[in-house]
């Protein structure tokens, strides 16, 4: 899985920090926004999984994590539920969301998938609205239950979850699997041409990625203890790419170090509130025009480059 | 039954006036514009500025939103999407930022809330035993000269087969001496300023707050996909079907199902039929 000893000494410097840090800095309030980072980090390495790898892009990622969320919501409130029922249902949920769209889109040339997600999401986001009756409108769905009681205890679940699900893409994106869905990005025609069913590795990337960024959202569920139609806004999707742009597409896990970063740098701008959405789209045009490779997966390149001609 | 004919009709008059220059702009300089549904926004937001801020009178405003959408298009067009349209998929994000910037920037200037567009007409008219608002009739009545004056001008004038001819061969047209680069901005102003008159339109009986770009985006994207991508006279089509089919369903069933026809009718047209009613190709 990892190539060289110096990654896996990187990832583990990397968990290190992670975990040190809300013992250094005790205090709640950095607990929460590491939390949030680490659930984002989910979602964007569950987006470059399927859009980095084969270069479809998502523009509806957020119709994966709100069905997620509003899963665990019904799960937990309207069936009563025990919190731990949401993951597994909040995955099956977003694998079935994931086979719709990608179904008819997938087989496809040419832009269907992308304005297709576009939509599912923003459609899902107004029938959460109209459908008030069932769904709690503007409100949401409130009075979740946490699935760790304590904070720091969550922290470490969602650490865990992110650090499993990182590794567990990274290995099918260095395997044959991962080499097919690259191949897809470069040559489609031949990809198909020397047998591959091209449509069938699509739709499994699509699908391995839906239901792991579901069980995000079912943790941001159970750590925000209420879920609302926002989830499902463009703009958490817009977030969390402009999070793999800055991090660095079809790197894996670049996009974890993205999350963390944007998340983090936007609590320093906490006084900007109202900009803050304005700042990740223009970071996001930047991003295109000047950084294309993005910022922190050529960077640890380029450290390693550089550490191994002192040696 | 009347009433159904009078209001599915303007729904399609504002359904076509999005899809056609969608559609157009695809067709002709591939670009898949994700900020066409921001030109309709910035039309409405336009006239209500102009009108309530500076006090223009409507039909100045409204014609100045028009005009400075279609410049504000053009620009985006040079400055941000040329640069970037060799790839696809940079088009798409770039105008999606584009997009979400502008939906940044309309809501820390005028807030959240709902905006009043005044309607040039007030006055309610009686067709046959049903009330139908003036600034519904006026949509529809300006919506089908506006998308006639179109047709007219690729059909008749020596621009039009220009760009005609760049949407039926990219490569034969340049090689024609078309300046296909310049053609591209024109067709962008065009379909910019059809999107910003159908916001002025629908400004007075549409809600006008600054997420209103992404619905009819949505719903632009399920005409063009059942019309046929790049097709205008399948978009046309594709926009009745759609704005009858949402004003049947919201009247025979419930207007809290009419969302979904749009995506349904997309995905149904993906499964059965990808290339749309009218084929892949067929610009004019």
């Amino acid at each position: 899985m990892f190539r060289k000893p110096i990654d896996l000494a990187g990832a583990a410097a990397f968990v290190a920090v992670m975990a040190a840090l809300p013992l250094v800095f005790t205090g709640n309030y950095l607990i929460g926004v590491l939390t949030v980072s680490v659930i984002y980090g989910i979602w964007a390495v569950t987006w470059d999984f399927m859009s980095g790898l084969t270069g479809r892009e998502n523009f509806g990622h957020s119709l994966f994590i709100g069905v997620g969320a509003y899963t665990a919501g019904f799960m937990n409130t309207s069936f009563g539920l025990p919190g731990w029922w949401s993951l597994p249902a909040a995955m099956a949920m977003a694998t079935l969301f994931a086979l719709a769209i990608g179904l008819p889109t997938l087989r496809l040339k040419g832009p269907y998938f992308a304005l297709a997600m576009l939509s599912g999401a923003a459609i899902m986001q107004r029938l959460m609205l109209i459908f008030w009756e069932h769904t709690g409108g503007e409100e949401g769905i409130n009075g979740l239950v946490p699935l760790i009681r304590s904070q720091l205890g969550f922290y470490y679940f969602a650490l865990a979850a992110l650090v499993a699900i990182t590794a567990l893409l990274l290995a099918l994106a260095r395997s044959r699997w991962g080499l097919v869905l690259r191949a897809i990005r470069g040559d489609e025609a031949a990809c198909q041409a020397s047998g591959i069913n091209a449509t069938f590795y699509k739709i499994a990337a699509l699908v391995i990625s839906a239901a792991f960024a579901g069980v995000g959202g079912a943790m941001y569920a159970h750590y925000q203890l209420q879920v609302s139609p926002q989830l499902f806004a463009v703009v958490t999707s817009i977030t969390i790419i402009t999070m793999v742009y800055v991090g660095g597409m079809a790197s894996i896990y670049g996009p974890v170090g993205g999350a963390i970063l944007l998340v983090l740098l936007t609590e320093l701008l906490r006084n900007f509130g109202e900009w803050r959405l304005m700042i990740y789209s223009c970071t996001l045009i930047l991003i295109l025009f000047f950084l294309p490779n993005g910022l922190i997966a050529p960077a640890w390149r380029r450290l390693k480059a550089a550490m191994g001609r002192g040696e | 039954m009347l009433e159904i004919l009078i209001v599915g009709a303007v729904s399609s008059a504002i359904y076509a006036m999005l899809a056609v220059g969608f559609t157009l702009i695809f067709g002709v300089a591939r670009i898949l514009n994700l900020a066409h549904g921001t030109f309709y926004a910035l039309g409405a937001y336009g006239a209500y500025f102009f009108t309530s801020h500076l006090k223009l009178p409507l039909l100045a405003a409204a014609l100045l939103a028009v005009g400075l959408v279609a410049l504000f298009g053009i620009a985006v067009e040079r400055v941000l999407i040329r640069p970037m349209r060799k790839s696809q998929l940079a088009t798409l994000m770039i105008t999606l930022a584009v997009a979400l910037v502008v939906e940044q920037v309309l809501f820390l200037t005028f807030g959240s809330e709902y905006r009043n567009v005044p309607a040039f007409v007030d006055a309610k008219f009686t067709i046959g035993g049903v009330d139908v608002g003036g600034a519904r009739l006026l949509a529809l009545g300006v919506g089908v000269a506006l998308i006639a004056a179109l047709w007219l001008f690729i059909q008749r004038t020596r621009l039009g087969s220009a760009i005609l001819a760049i949407s039926q061969d990219p490569v034969a047209a340049q090689y024609m001496g078309i300046p296909s680069e310049r053609i591209f901005a024109v067709v962008m102003g065009i379909s910019a300023a059809l999107a910003a008159a159908a916001g002025v339109l629908a400004g007075p009986f549409l809600t006008v707050q600054p997420t209103m770009w992404l619905l009819p985006i949505v719903k632009a994207f399920a005409i063009v996909v059942v019309g046929g991508l790049g097709s205008i006279p399948g978009s046309i089509v594709a926009a009745l079907m759609l704005g009858y089919a949402e004003t049947i369903v919201g009247y025979l069933v419930s207007s809290s199902w009419t969302e979904i026809v749009s995506v349904l009718a997309t995905l149904l047209t993906l499964v059965l039929r990808p290339a749309g009613i009218f084929g892949r190709r067929a610009a004019f």
